[in-house]
């Protein structure tokens, strides 16, 4: 599936597939782009999200059941990111599910919207109507230290100072848009659904105010703030709390796909458990051995190069008692250091809305 | 350094991280598992949903119970349970 806004993009942009999106990876450079979305505001292409609708008398009742996180009273003017499990307790997917009047709107991660929309549909017991709105909306973010004084040159400088997770229906140049103050990276973030007929024009206005980030970008500001990024941390056979996605689930919750695997492997403690890292020379591929004087401990999960940190960065699942930041390990032949979260303090943390 | 003694380490900064939690699950009244929060979540907005005045709440929590004032503190040091542990147990910083 590529982007609608693909004939808006410049010409050197670099497209790449993630799951069954063509998405773009970069407009210009990755260091040019990651500065932008740390330091000014950056307007991101989220095309790659698919957006499944779910409506009926029991809509809620049904999203209640598949989701992993208290959407009960999730009123229209509120969205939440949370988890979708399989009764293994394996994630499915990490969505954002935005309270609707006849129902809820889900927003996968990138790239896994027909994987959602399968496992939505495989598991509709309610009989709940499950509408694929991928081909007629699309969405559009902004994120960054300065990206509220986008929000308000761009629609109204009202919705900036909306409370984290709150959402307002509202429209631009005569397109209904669903506005929710959400955030990736620990900066200030936004997010835009729009028809998609309107989105590149909503997109070359935005660009007006602000720049372009790809993929490339927001993935290593999403890694530095410790922001779980699905098709990177979700591994064969990984649990939710080997992966850290605990604040994802709401265990005090009576039932939900997935709970009891959840609860069982919780436990059960032990297992494995993922930590940051950095150093070492090079950038360590997925499943590269972590070691302690010859120890297997266990294996890296996701590494880049940090823009930020000017060094590798990381993350390793390692046996649960030595998951801990400030030890080093061998990774590959390198030397790394574990860290503590986040790896990069969010500008946006001191700098307030005006 | 060995692997026991890497241990160590880890076990001094997972416990001050699980007198965090349950400090938080505590005083905010939160009905939880303190175990179920880790170390690396966040605390503010996304995480555990924390608001400005849960912040005063940990403060004089956090006074109380590690005879730390972070009351000047930016907000960075509520960036994780394990960032905060670093603020009431310095000698973990020292060995990040």
């Amino acid at each position: 599936m590529a982007s609608v806004l693909a004939s808006a993009h410049p010409q050197e942009t670099v497209y790449g597939q993630v799951g069954d999106a063509t998405v773009p990876l970069r407009f210009s450079s990755l260091d040019e782009e990651y500065k932008v979305l740390r330091e000014r505001a950056a307007v991101l292409d989220l095309g790659g999200h698919g957006l499944i609708e779910i409506t009926g008398p029991d809509a809620v009742a049904f999203a209640q059941r598949v989701l992993a996180r208290d959407v009960e009273y999730l009123t229209s003017d509120r969205c939440m990111m949370t988890l979708l499990l399989d009764a293994d307790g394996q994630v499915v997917d990490q969505v954002l599910a935005f309270g609707r009047e006849d129902g809820i709107l889900l927003e996968s991660s990138c790239g896994a919207g027909a994987r959602l929309l399968a496992h939505l549909r495989a598991n509709n017991d309610e009989g709940v109507e499950i509408t694929d709105r991928s081909g007629d909306l699309t969405v559009l973010g902004l994120e960054g230290p300065y990206a509220w004084g986008v929000v308000g040159r761009l629609i109204d400088a009202e919705l900036a100072s909306l409370p984290f997770e709150s959402v307002v229906d509202t429209t631009w140049n005569g397109a209904d848009v669903v506005f929710a103050r959400t955030g990736f990276t620990g900066e200030y973030g936004y997010q835009m659904i729009v028809p998609v007929e309107h989105a590149a024009d909503l997109w070359r206005q935005s660009l007006e105010h602000a720049q372009a980030a790809g993929q490339e970008a927001l993935e290593l500001a999403m890694l530095e703030v410790r922001q779980p990024i699905p098709r990177h941390e979700v591994t064969e056979g990984a649990t939710v709390v080997e992966i850290g996605a605990n604040w994802l689930v709401d265990v005090t919750k009576d039932e939900f796909v997935g709970r009891e695997a959840v609860l069982a492997a919780f436990e059960a403690g032990g297992g494995r458990r993922t930590v940051g890292f950095s150093g070492g020379e090079g950038v360590p591929a997925p499943g590269t051995r972590v070691w302690v004087n010859g120890q297997d401990i266990g294996e890296v999960v996701h590494a880049v190069h940090s823009v930020g940190l000017g060094a590798t960065l990381g993350l390793a699942r390692v046996d649960h008692d030595l998951a801990a930041a400030g030890l080093e390990l061998t990774v590959g032949g390198t030397e790394v250091t574990t860290l503590t979260s986040p790896y990069i303090v969010p500008k946006s943390w001191s700098i307030p809305i005006i | 350094m060995t692997i026991d003694e890497l241990r160590a380490r880890a076990a001094e900064r997972q416990q001050t991280c699980s007198q965090i939690k349950k400090m938080i699950v505590s005083r905010l009244d939160l009905e939880i598992d303190p175990d179920w929060i880790t170390d690396d979540q966040p605390l503010f907005g996304r995480g555990l949903e924390l608001d400005s005045l849960d912040v005063l709440e940990l403060y004089v929590a956090i006074e109380a119970e590690f005879g730390v004032a972070l009351y000047d503190s930016e907000m960075a040091v509520f960036g994780s349970v394990s960032r905060l542990a670093e603020e009431v147990n310095p000698a973990l910083r020292a060995s990040a």
